[in-house]
C-alpha cells in the first residue's frame, strides 16, 4: 500500500520536473541579452567576428527547442555541462552547494519547529502567555527575512563583535545567524498550529483521565497531548518546505553564504542559463521528496490518513 | 545558566583574534575563469594578480613597464624594428628577453616554449581566447633560446611594447589538453578543472583552494624567484552586496576592502567619518568614466544644442559634491585629466541654466505646458533616460539628473533594467530610448576607436559588435580613430588627442559626468599597496605589501 | 477585528492621503535636494529626509499606494483565480478536477522564489507589457505573486465547495430545478465567503512582503516610484549611516502584515 503510494508520488515528481524542465528553458530562452552580448558589452576590444565565433562555440546560433533537446538529452545521459559563470562542470558546483543549502534549512527547520513547539506548549498551558506568543508569532511572520538579517549582523556582528557577519568557512559560529534568521522567519506557523493544537487536544477527554490519574504536567503533554497534536504541525512542515527554499535564498544572499539559492540568484543574473535550469530543478526536486516525507511521516503518525 | 554563557562567550570569541601573516580582502565579484588569457573580467585581474605574471603591464604611474622581462623593447633600443610584411605590408619585429630564473609554482622552468604554447593556442580561434585582434596581428612567433623571442605583427601601433593580456602558460601541463581537442579546452583548462595545481602559477603566490563565488586561497609560491612576499596566506573573499561588505569589514572578518572592486566611494568616506582612525582609505582616480549616451538618431537629441543645453543644465560639479562627497573627477571629454594626453583647454560646460534655456530656445523648443518645452510642430522635448537597475548609486545620480533637465523644461523618463539587459540588449542592439547612464573602463592612452568610429555601430549585420551604442558619425573622429593607434611620435600624438578631445567636447556625442575613484580601504598595519586606478590592478606588485 | 482593521483603514487613509499631505508639507517627495540628505526628524521634515533629500514621510505614503495597490492586486487575482479553479474543480470532478489538482500540488511543491527571480528576469517586453515603468512593474510583480497564490485558494475553495455540494439543501435545490450556475452563486460561495476572506487577507500580507524581497533582490518597483519594499532595500545599503531611513519603511511592512493577520484571525474567531 504505502509501496505503490511512494512509486505514485515519485512518478508524479518525475513528470512535474520533466515539465518543470520544458517551461523553464523556454522561459530563460525568452530572457534577454546572450552572454556574448554581455562579454562585447565588457570588453571594447572585441569584434563582430569574435562574437559570431564565440555564439558559435557556444551553440547560441541554434533554434530554441533544438537547444532544450540536445540539453535535455545530454541531462540525461549524466552530462550536466558546464557552467559559465563559474567555468566549472555544474556537477561539481551543485554538490557542495546543496549540501551547505539542506545544512541551513535542516537546522533552521530544527530550531524553527522546536521553538515554535515550545512557544505553542506555552501558550496552550499557560493563557497568561498566550497573548505575547501571539505577537512574537506575528512579528516573525511580518519581518522582511532581509530586514532582518541586516539587524542581527548589525547587533551581534557589527556592535558586539560575537560572530561573524557573514561567509562561510565553516563552524557553527558562522551558521548561527543565518540559521537564526531563516528559522525566525518560519516560526509563526509553527507556534500558531501547536499552539491550536494542543489546546484542542488537551481538552479531549483522554487527557482528563490521564491528569486525574496523577499524571505530571509534563508527561500530559508530551506523551498524551503531543501525538495528536504533532499531525498539523508536520502538515504545516510539509507546505511549508518551499516557502524554506525561498526565505534560504534571501538568507543565503544577505550573509554571502554560498548555496543553491545564491547560486541560482547568480546564475539568473549572470546569465548563466544551464546553472539556473539545473540548479532549480535541483532545488524543486529536493522540495517535492521533503514534502513525500513529510506526508508520509503524517500517515505514519495518524493511520487514518493512510 | 552562567557557566553556559562563559563558555559561549569562550566558543565565540576567540576567532577574533588574527595573525599578522594572513591577510583577508574582500571583493565584490568571484572570476568566472581563472584562466589569463580567457576574458577579462576585474575580479579575474585582480586575483590572478596575486598568483600569475604577464609579461608587461601598466603601472601605478600608468605607464607600461615589464614584469617578466628585463627591458623594455624600442625603436631606439633596437628591441623593436620596423619592417615590411611577407604581403607588403607596415609591420613591426618585437623582441622582449625574460628574466632570468623565471619558474612555474611546480619548479618547472618557465621558457619561450610557454609563451609560444599561448600564442599557437590564441592564433587558433575556436580556442576562444579573449580579444582576437592581438592573434590576429601577431602573425609570427620565433624564440631564439629559453628566454628571448620575437614577435612580428602586421600592423604598427605605438603599444607595440605591450603585451596586454598575452601570458604565458604553462606548456608541461595545458599543451596535451589543449593540443586534443581545442574547442573544449576552454571547458578542460587546469586553470579551472584544477586551479590548485602549483604548476600553474608564475607568480608570488599560487592558488591553493577555491569555494566557488565565495572565495580564494592563495599561499606563498615556494618558487617565486623575485622579493618574497611577507604574508603567508592571502584570502580573497567575496561578498556582493556591499552593506554585507561593509559588515564584514567592521566585524574584523575581512581586513581590506579591494578598491578596484569595493564599496562605492560615498559609502567608504561615511564608513571612514564613523570609524575615525581605525581604517586608511586611499582614493584613486581611475579610468572608469561615467557618461550618458545619447541616441543622436532621436529627432531631439540629433541637434547638438539640445546636447550641449543637456549638459548645461547639468549641475556636476555640486551633484559630485554631495553625493559623492567630492571624490569624483568631474569629466569634459572620455580622456582622464592624469592621461598624459589630456588637454585642458577643452572646452568645458559650466553648470549655466540660463544658457541651457537659450540654447533650448535657439533649437526651437518654447515653454509648453506643465512645463516641459515643445517644438513649432507641438512635440514634447521628451525622451527615456535608463540606467543599470539595481546599482542605487547610479539611480540616485539618475534622479538628479532628472531633476536638473526638469527645471529647463526636458523630460526624461527614468526606465531602467538590470545590466544583463540593458548591456546585452537595449544598448548593444541600440534600442535604448534616447539617454542611457553607465561607465566605460579603458587602458591608460587607450583609443576609444570602439565607442566613436562610425564603423562601430551595432547593426544585424555586423552581428551587433561594436560599442558606438550612440550612432556617431564624424569624418574627422574616424580619420583621428584611425590615425592615432599608428602614430609612433609622442608630440604628433599629443596633437591629434588634442583635436579628439576637442571634437568630443563640441559634437557631445555622450555627456561625460566624471571619472570614478575607487576608495581602496586597508588596515593601519598594511603598507606598501599601491592602487593603479586601470585594470591592471594593485595586486600585480602584491610582494611589496607589507604589515608594519 | 477591529483593531485590524483600524490599522488597514489607516494606511489606507495615508495612502489616500499622499497628495493632500504633499500640500500641506509644501515640498515634492519626487524633487531630489541635495543640500538636505539625511537630514534629521523637523517640523519641515516630521520624518526626516533619505539619501537624496527627499521628505520620508511623504515617500512613505506615496509608497503606501504602491505597496498596497501591488498587494490588493495580487490577493484579489488570487483570490478570483484560485475561487474559479477551486470551484470548478469541486463542482465538475473527474478529470477537470484531477487536473488542477495536480497542477496545484506541482506549484505548491516548487520553491517560489527561486522561481520567481527567473520570472521576474523574463523580458516583459516579449510579453507586451512597456519595461521599467512603475506601472508595468506592478502589473508584473502582482502577476507573478497571484501565479503562485492561488494555488492555496484553490485548494481552500475545492475542499470547502466538495462538502457543501454533498449537503442536503444543495440536492433539495437541485432536485427542484434549480440551474447550477445558481446553487454555485447563491449556494456554494456564501458558504466559503469567510476561509476566502481569511485567505484573501493573508495573501495580502504576504505579497506586500514578497514585494519587499524583490525589491531587496533588485527586481522589484524601479525608481523613481517609492514603495515601502525598494524604500527599505535602499535603506539597508546605508543601514549605518542612517539608521532610522530604513526603520520607517520596515515598520510601515510590519503593521500592514500585522493588520492583515489580525482581519484574517479575527474572521476565523467569529466563524468558531
Amino acid at each position: 500500500m504505502a509501496g505503490a503510494l511512494i512509486l505514485r508520488r515519485l512518478a508524479q515528481i518525475a513528470v512535474t520536473t520533466a515539465i518543470l524542465s520544458l517551461c523553464a528553458f523556454l522561459l530563460i530562452g525568452l530572457m534577454p541579452g546572450d552572454p556574448i552580448d554581455l562579454a562585447i558589452a565588457g570588453d571594447p576590444r572585441l569584434s563582430a567576428e569574435d562574437a559570431a565565433r564565440m555564439r558559435a562555440l557556444h551553440g547560441l546560433d541554434q533554434p530554441l527547442l533544438a537547444r532544450y533537446l540536445a540539453w535535455a538529452q545530454s541531462v540525461l545521459g549524466g552530462n550536466f555541462g558546464h557552467s559559465r559563470l563559474f567555468a566549472q562542470p555544474v556537477s561539481a558546483l551543485l554538490g557542495p552547494a546543496l549540501l551547505s543549502t539542506l545544512e541551513l534549512l535542516g537546522l533552521a527547520l530544527l530550531l524553527a519547529v522546536g521553538a515554535g513547539v515550545g512557544l505553542g506548549a506555552l501558550a496552550a498551558l499557560r493563557p497568561r502567555w498566550s497573548g505575547p506568543v501571539q505577537a512574537l508569532a506575528l512579528a516573525a511572520q511580518a519581518m522582511p527575512t532581509f530586514w532582518l538579517g541586516l539587524l542581527l549582523i548589525i547587533l551581534f556582528a557589527v556592535t558586539l563583535g560575537w560572530l561573524p557577519a557573514g561567509g562561510a568557512e565553516g563552524g557553527w559560529r558562522f551558521l548561527l545567524l543565518p540559521v537564526v534568521t531563516l528559522a525566525f522567519a518560519n516560526l509563526a506557523a509553527y507556534t500558531r498550529h501547536s499552539a491550536a493544537a494542543l489546546t484542542a487536544a488537551l481538552a479531549e477527554p483522554h487527557i482528563r483521565t490521564a491528569r486525574a490519574k496523577g499524571a505530571s504536567e509534563a508527561r500530559v503533554l508530551w506523551r498524551h497531548a503531543w501525538p495528536n497534536a504533532a499531525v498539523p504541525v508536520i502538515a504545516v512542515a510539509a507546505l511549508d518546505a518551499g516557502a524554506l527554499v525561498s526565505g534560504a535564498l534571501v538568507t543565503e544572499t544577505v550573509f554571502a553564504r554560498p548555496g543553491m539559492g545564491k547560486l541560482i540568484f547568480d546564475a539568473v543574473m549572470g546569465s548563466d542559463f544551464n546553472l539556473a535550469l539545473l540548479a532549480l530543478l535541483v532545488v524543486a526536486v529536493v522540495t517535492m521528496l521533503a514534502t513525500l516525507a513529510a506526508d508520509l511521516i503524517q500517515r505514519w503518525l495518524d493511520p487514518r490518513l493512510a | 545558566m552562567k557557566r553556559w554563557l562563559i563558555a559561549f562567550l569562550f566558543l565565540v570569541l576567540p576567532a577574533m583574534a588574527q595573525g599578522r601573516d594572513t591577510l583577508t580582502i574582500g571583493i565584490t565579484q568571484y572570476p568566472s575563469t581563472f584562466h589569463p588569457n580567457i576574458d577579462s573580467m576585474a575580479a579575474k585581474s585582480y586575483v590572478l594578480g596575486f598568483a600569475r605574471r604577464p609579461v608587461t603591464a601598466y603601472d601605478a604611474e600608468w605607464r607600461v613597464t615589464c614584469l617578466l622581462c628585463e627591458t623594455l623593447p624600442t625603436l631606439e633600443n633596437g628591441l623593436a624594428v620596423r619592417e615590411r610584411t611577407p604581403d607588403g605590408k607596415d609591420g613591426i619585429a618585437v623582441t622582449w628577453v625574460l628574466r632570468e630564473g623565471l619558474r612555474w609554482g611546480d619548479g618547472t622552468p618557465l621558457t619561450t616554449e610557454d609563451l609560444r604554447f599561448a600564442w599557437e593556442a590564441g592564433r587558433e580561434s575556436t580556442t576562444g581566447f579573449g580579444p582576437a585582434e592581438f592573434y590576429r596581428s601577431a602573425y609570427e612567433f620565433t624564440a631564439h633560446d629559453a628566454r628571448r623571442f620575437t614577435i612580428r605583427f602586421d600592423k604598427v601601433t605605438f603599444e607595440f611594447a605591450s603585451l596586454g593580456d598575452f601570458a604565458p602558460l604553462p606548456a608541461h601541463l595545458e599543451r596535451e589538453r589543449w593540443r586534443a581537442d581545442p574547442r573544449a579546452y576552454r571547458s578542460r583548462t587546469l586553470y579551472d578543472t584544477e586551479p590548485a595545481n602549483p604548476g600553474l602559477w608564475n607568480g608570488p603566490y599560487r592558488i591553493t583552494a577555491v569555494q566557488p563565488g565565495a572565495g580564494v586561497t592563495l599561499e606563498r609560491n615556494e618558487h617565486w624567484s623575485g622579493p618574497p612576499p611577507h604574508f603567508r596566506r592571502i584570502q580573497v573573499r567575496t561578498v556582493e552586496n556591499t552593506a554585507s561588505l561593509e559588515a564584514q569589514l567592521l566585524a574584523g572578518q575581512v581586513d581590506m576592502v579591494a578598491g578596484e572592486l569595493g564599496l562605492p566611494v560615498e559609502q567608504a568616506s561615511a564608513l571612514m567619518r564613523r570609524t575615525g582612525s581605525r581604517f586608511h582609505v586611499e582614493y584613486k582616480p581611475g579610468l572608469i568614466y561615467e557618461h550618458v549616451d545619447l541616441r543622436l538618431d532621436h529627432p531631439a537629441l540629433s541637434d547638438r544644442r539640445v546636447r550641449q543645453a543637456l549638459l548645461h543644465a547639468l549641475d556636476r560639479p555640486q551633484i559630485v559634491a554631495r553625493l559623492f562627497e567630492g571624490r569624483q573627477t568631474v569629466a569634459h571629454s572620455t580622456v582622464n585629466p592624469l592621461d598624459w594626453v589630456h588637454e585642458a583647454a577643452t572646452r568645458q560646460y559650466a553648470h549655466d541654466p540660463a544658457r541651457a534655456v537659450a540654447l533650448l530656445e535657439e533649437a526651437g523648443w518654447r515653454p509648453g505646458p506643465n512645463g516641459i518645452r515643445v517644438n513649432a510642430s507641438g512635440e514634447r522635448l521628451s525622451f527615456e533616460l535608463m540606467t543599470t537597475a539595481g546599482n542605487r548609486s547610479r539611480e540616485a545620480v539618475q534622479q538628479v539628473i532628472q531633476a536638473q533637465w526638469r527645471a529647463v523644461g526636458v523630460e526624461a523618463r527614468i526606465r531602467n533594467e538590470p545590466p544583463r539587459v540593458l548591456f546585452g540588449e537595449s544598448l548593444s542592439r541600440r534600442r535604448f530610448g534616447g539617454a542611457a547612464m553607465y561607465a566605460w573602463i579603458s587602458a591608460p592612452e587607450g583609443v576609444p576607436r570602439t565607442s566613436l568610429h562610425s564603423e562601430e555601430i551595432p547593426s544585424a549585420e555586423r552581428n551587433w559588435a561594436g560599442q558606438n551604442y550612440t550612432g556617431f558619425r564624424n569624418e574627422e573622429m574616424n580619420a583621428l580613430l584611425e590615425a592615432l593607434p599608428q602614430e609612433l611620435d609622442r608630440e604628433k600624438r599629443r596633437d591629434m588627442w588634442r583635436r579628439l578631445q576637442a571634437v568630443y567636447a563640441d559634437e557631445l556625442p555622450a555627456l561625460p559626468l566624471w571619472f570614478r575613484q575607487d576608495a581602496h580601504l586597508w588596515p593601519r598595519w598594511l603598507e606598501g599597496v599601491r592602487p593603479t586606478g586601470h585594470l591592471n590592478s594593485s595586486t600585480l606588485w602584491a610582494e611589496e605589501w607589507r604589515a608594519r | 477585528m477591529k483593531s485590524g482593521l483600524l490599522i488597514l483603514g489607516a494606511l489606507a487613509l495615508a495612502a489616500l492621503a499622499a497628495p493632500i499631505a504633499s500640500a500641506a508639507l509644501g515640498h515634492d517627495p519626487f524633487l531630489p535636494d541635495l543640500f538636505n540628505r539625511f537630514a534629521p526628524p523637523s517640523a519641515a521634515h516630521p520624518l526626516g529626509t533619505d539619501e537624496l533629500g527627499r521628505d520620508v514621510l511623504l515617500r512613505l505614503l506615496h509608497g503606501a499606494r504602491v505597496s498596497l495597490a501591488v498587494g490588493l492586486a495580487a490577493a484579489m487575482a488570487a483570490t478570483v483565480v484560485g475561487t474559479a479553479a477551486g470551484l470548478l474543480a469541486a463542482w465538475k470532478g473527474g478529470w477537470v478536477d484531477a487536473a488542477l489538482m495536480r497542477l496545484a500540488d506541482g506549484m505548491l511543491a516548487l520553491p517560489a522564489l527561486p522561481l520567481l527571480v527567473i520570472l521576474a528576469a523574463l523580458d516583459p517586453a516579449a510579453i507586451g507589457l512597456p519595461r521599467g515603468e512603475a506601472l508595468s512593474d506592478m502589473i508584473r510583480i502582482a502577476g507573478l505573486l497571484a501565479l503562485f497564490g492561488w494555488v492555496g485558494v484553490a485548494r481552500l475553495v475545492r475542499a470547502g465547495a466538495l462538502s457543501v455540494l454533498a449537503r442536503d439543501f444543495v440536492r433539495a435545490a437541485r432536485a427542484m430545478g434549480v440551474g447550477e450556475g445558481r446553487i454555485l452563486r447563491r449556494h456554494v460561495l456564501p458558504e466559503l465567503a469567510a476561509p476566502i476572506a481569511i485567505a484573501t487577507a493573508l495573501a495580502v500580507g504576504g505579497a506586500v512582503l514578497a514585494e519587499s524581497t524583490l525589491s531587496f533582490l533588485g527586481l522589484g518597483i524601479a525608481p523613481p516610484a517609492p514603495s515601502w519594499g525598494n524604500m527599505l532595500a535602499n535603506a539597508q545599503e546605508v543601514a549605518f549611516q542612517a539608521p532610522l531611513v530604513a526603520l520607517w519603511p520596515g515598520l510601515a511592512i510590519l503593521l500592514a502584515v500585522l493588520g492583515c493577520n489580525l482581519v484574517a484571525d479575527a474572521i476565523s474567531r467569529k466563524r468558531r
